[in-house]
């Protein structure tokens, strides 16, 4: 009962949250949606202006009180100065050439745009909101009127499609006493492909798999399957020279037929336990077959690729491995 | 190749790796702060600090690993011995200071995580208050001020994560936060209400300048070297009294041990608290004075100063003064500010008591087995036959005429008494007979105690500069001097000055003791002593508005700040709730401007707006997040070849805001190129 009373608030602090934190790709950082904070160095700070008053009371420093005032003052300045490094900013997640596509447990480098209008902003740090510490932000200083760009490294850790995961912009700049920073929520979206298993499993034995195939196999009286009477403009190597030499007449393999001798990747022929690895050996497959030259088509239940090949194919054979459920 | 082997060889500045040239320029920054302490540590630690920064310096330059943590460990623990050694405590303020200083300069052999870097940086800003204890001068804050500034370039360097930033831009970095502060900075230093101590400062041990709470002889002597300023006094209506009216009161010595002059118990002196009155008469003078930081538990206000309401002086903090039964203006304790504060002195006055009292008997003492032969020339004196029966005034003037008849004035007196510093009075009185005012005043008061007159020795100063500054009459340590005073019945204690029978125009011309000259000053002085002095009053005036304006500033002057402002009676709490104001405005400010910046957007964010309103028009579905590039896709998939114009000019868009080179705000005309774009696919 607890727990339900406690569920609204939750819910509605939550949605605010997402509300004040729109999905986008172009992030500009105004006063709304940049945070600060005084950190332990700032707090420390305050101590030490504190003793260094308490000094200047007691021994009648009129220099100590002009030096206590001077630095928080200062310190006070730099205060703005860290909000003014974020304020203005606008953060840009530049799409990939080949989209925010990646396989799972792989890195993927995601680059972010930072452009400032107006100033010069030194050691802007990027990382994700969920790291556990800020070692691997990365630090960038975007000059006056141009941009620098991040590149963090994202990992999928399984197939499917995955939001860009929330990012922050920080920066301590420029005496380390305050921390600035900002949430963002990519809209983009990262598909990761199963993550191709290793090492390789062979190949599917042969296109005799494939049902057609067999039926040509049974009809074609045992010859060699698909030949067909030499064209001019066929290549020697498609030659079938031993027949040649056996009959005296050119016969060459028939092209039409040998497209159709593709490679199914099939669902069933993965033998394996479990969802998960058979999809990794499928991937591991496309990628081997592709590497091969190989034309291949890929089946799953309830799916059926027709077979091709080159780097669409592959791709639309990944897309529906990394998406199939 | 280098010079020597310990020596690592020398890159040249813009090719040092980036950390160690940040280190390098942290270490010259620390040494420039710790340089001031240099002359008040003891010896082994500068030698410390030189040779801890030399070899970090020399680790930073060959890129070479900082030392593991035990030899660190050790050091410290060697100079914390060393500070025992030293000061037989780790506590109190040189202790301590000593302490700070070794702390500071082991931790930059440790400067890895930017932890350390911060820790560096706020001992540094303490370094720098510490530096305040010991001097205020101009000269200091100027130095110190470079500190602050190389403290502060350091931090943004340490914060400057990316590639090897110029120097020159961490340092206007931190100027510019100094500059923007300063106005914060200024109003605090007005408007914060200044206190006295909350505890108890520990007292030095010795007197700083000036005079001391004892005399033994020669002690003046080294007074007479120190030409800085004790106090400066402006007469109230600008009448100045002549110089040899200017006697200010301090410590009066009467019990005398045979060595050392000292001020009387205080016991003796609340058995004539009733009796020791001070009748003034003739007009007063009123006057206003700034008293250097003296240690002392004194004001050497004018003589003489009653404890009247309205005459006697009360400077805020809790000096609580009060006026002593043998005249003197003590405080409740040492004055270690500098203090203003105004008072009114009678020039007609007698002091009491002038009945005699048994309390008299003290100042007629005098130890035995002391100077022999001055007291059995005090008795030849009484026994002469012209001087039978004579009154104390006639024994004076005997005194008097015998010193004119043959002493001599001098600084340079050299060393008297005996190997144990006993019978000094008799070798000065009777053997070398030269000497100056402490002699004169102490000789004089030992033989008037033989011939069994009460007569003491007041301490203080005499006289001013001849020239005021800015209206302020200066009086320096150099004028301090003493002098006697005897009790005549029925007229109380009268002021005898001794040096002025030997040495009329120091009292007449109020001549201060002038110091040797170094020698810069000496030559220049040889070569044009007129542009010397004018020099000399130049910089003492700069120094004096420093004083007035920064170094004085206090309660009072926060009184007459208020006051100007236009409150009647003011107190602290109208400063608290005048700089409440002033900050609480200051954050309300601060607000507006967010709140107005908040609803201002950049030009970029304002076009696109616009571009999605009138998409909208054209029936595309526009969400937030899309860019140029994504509507230009929109574009292409609703329209196909028609909407190629607007599509492209969406793309060139997109290059112009994020590619390379992109521009700080959206091109002149592209918006009515795109509009009216708009408007021909819309009409088709």
């Amino acid at each position: 009962m607890i727990a339900a009373l406690l569920g609204r608030p939750r819910r509605r602090l939550r949605t605010w949250w997402q509300a004040r934190h729109p999905r986008t790709d172009t992030w500009t950082l105004t006063q709304r949606n940049i945070y600060i904070v005084p950190t332990h160095a700032g707090f420390v700070f305050a101590a030490v202006l504190m003793v260094m008053l308490l000094a200047a009371i007691n021994y009648q420093l009129s220099l100590g009180y002009v030096l206590t005032f001077l630095l928080a003052g200062a310190g006070f300045v730099s205060m703005h100065l860290t909000h003014n490094t974020l304020r203005g900013l606008t953060l840009h997640l530049k799409p990939p050439a080949a989209g925010f596509a990646g396989f799972a447990g792989q890195a993927l480098a995601l680059e972010i745009v930072l452009s400032s209008p107006a100033r010069l902003q030194h050691g802007v740090g990027l990382g994700f909101d969920d790291a556990p510490d800020r070692d691997h932000d990365v630090f960038v200083d975007v000059p006056a009127g141009g941009q620098a760009s991040a590149h963090l490294a994202f990992v999928p850790p399984h197939r499917g499609l995955h939001g860009v995961p929330t990012l922050r912009a920080e920066t301590r700049y420029p005496f380390g006493l305050f921390r600035a920073w900002t949430v963002w929520r990519p809209a983009a979206q990262v598909l990761a492909w199963p993550a191709p298993e290793q090492p390789v499993a062979p190949l599917p034995a042969s296109p005799a798999a494939a049902g057609e195939a067999a039926q040509r196999k049974a009809s074609d009286s045992g010859e060699f399957e698909g030949v067909r009477a030499y064209r001019r403009g066929d290549a020697l190597k498609q030659v079938v020279w031993k027949k040649a030499a056996r009959t005296g007449e050119l016969v060459s393999r028939d092209t039409s037929s040998a497209l159709q001798q593709q490679l199914w990747l099939d669902w069933q022929l993965t033998q394996l336990p479990g969802t998960e690895p058979r999809l990794s050996r499928m991937a591991a497959w496309v990628l081997a077959a592709e590497a091969a030259g190989v034309a291949h088509g890929l089946r799953l239940p309830g799916i059926e690729i027709a077979p091709g090949s080159g780097p669409s194919q592959q791709r639309r054979s990944l897309d529906a491995l990394a998406l199939w459920s | 190749m280098s010079a020597a082997p310990w020596l690592p060889r020398w890159p040249g500045w813009s090719h040092l790796p980036r950390d160690s040239r940040d280190v390098l320029f942290l270490l010259a920054v620390i040494g420039w702060t710790l340089a001031p302490h240099f002359a008040h540590l003891p010896a082994w630690c500068p030698v410390l600090t030189i040779v801890v920064i030399v070899w970090r310096a020399r680790l930073a330059v060959a890129n070479a690993a900082l030392p593991r943590r035990w030899p660190l460990i050790g050091l410290l623990v060697l100079a914390m011995g060393l500070t025992w050694w030293s000061h037989r405590t780790l506590l109190g303020k040189d202790a301590g200071i000593t302490m700070l200083v070794v702390l500071m300069v082991l931790k930059t052999l440790e400067l890895r995580a930017r932890r350390d870097a911060l820790v560096v940086f706020f001992l540094g800003f303490f370094i720098v208050l510490t530096n305040f204890l010991y001097s205020q001068s101009l000269l200091v804050a100027a130095a110190m001020l470079v500190s602050v500034w190389g403290l502060l370039t350091a931090l943004v360097l340490a914060h400057m994560p990316v590639g090897r930033p110029p120097l020159a831009r961490a340092g206007a970095v931190a100027a510019k936060a100094a500059l923007l502060g300063a106005p914060i900075m200024l109003v605090l230093f007005l408007l914060f209400p200044r206190m006295a101590p909350l505890w108890a400062v520990p007292q030095e041990q010795l007197a700083k300048s000036g005079l001391s709470g004892s005399l033994r002889l020669g002690g003046v002597a080294e007074l007479a070297v120190d030409d800085s300023i004790a106090l400066r006094v402006r007469f109230e209506g600008g009448q100045r009294p002549p110089p040899d009216a200017l006697y200010w009161r301090g410590p009066v010595l009467s019990r005398f041990d045979g060595r050392e002059w000292h001020r009387p118990e205080p016991g003796a002196l609340a058995a004539v608290q009733r009796s020791a009155r001070l009748d003034v008469s003739g007009p007063a003078l009123g006057y206003e004075m700034t008293l250097e930081p003296s240690r002392l538990p004194m004001l050497p206000l004018l003589e003489a100063t009653p404890s009247r309401e309205g005459d006697a002086p009360q400077p805020d903090s809790n000096l609580r003064p009060f006026l002593r039964a043998d005249g003197q203006w003590a405080t409740e304790r040492a004055i270690t500010e500098r203090l203003r504060f105004t008072a009114r002195a009678y020039l007609a006055h007698r002091r009491g008591p002038f009945e005699d009292d048994v309390s008299l008997r003290d100042y007629t003492d005098l130890p035995a087995g002391y100077n022999p032969r001055t007291l059995a020339w005090a008795a030849a004196l009484q026994r002469r036959p012209e001087l039978a029966d004579a009154t104390p005034q006639r024994y004076v003037q005997a005194v008097l005429a015998h010193i004119r008849s043959g002493f001599t004035y001098t600084l340079t007196p050299g060393v008297y008494g005996d190997d144990e510093g006993r019978h000094a009075v008799d070798e000065f009185w009777l053997d070398r007979r030269e000497g100056f005012c402490e002699h004169f005043s102490a000789a004089f008061v030992v033989v008037m105690r033989a011939l069994d007159v009460p007569a003491r020795i007041v301490t203080g100063y005499q006289g001013a500069d001849a020239l005021p500054q800015d209206g302020w009459t200066i009086v320096r340590n150099s004028h301090a001097h003493a002098w006697a005073e005897v009790w005549i019945a029925g007229q109380g204690w009268q002021r005898v000055d001794p040096t002025a029978a030997v040495a009329p125009e120091r009292i007449r011309l109020s001549q201060s003791l002038r110091p040797r000259p170094g020698l810069v000053a000496g030559t220049l002085n040889a070569i044009n002593p007129a542009l010397m002095s004018e020099l000399r009053l130049a910089w003492e005036g700069i120094n004096n508005r420093w004083n007035q304006w920064v170094l004085h500033y206090s309660r009072n002057e926060q009184m007459d700040l208020l006051q100007r402002l236009g409150w009647q009676a003011p107190d602290w709490t109208d400063l608290a709730y005048l700089l409440i104001a002033l900050l609480s405005s200051g954050a309300v400010a601060g607000a507006a401007w967010a709140w107005w910046d908040r609803h201002h957007r950049s030009p970029w964010e304002r076009l696109r707006a616009r571009v999605a309103r009138r998409l909208a028009t054209l029936g595309l579905d526009v969400s937030p997040h899309e860019g140029p590039l994504a509507l230009a896709g929109q574009v292409r998939r609703r329209f196909g070849e028609q909407g190629e114009d607007l599509a492209a000019r969406l793309e060139r868009l997109d290059a112009m805001r994020y590619g390379r080179g992109a521009l700080q705000r959206p091109p002149r005309g592209w918006w009515s190129a795109f509009d009216r774009a708009a408007s021909a696919l819309g009409s088709r």
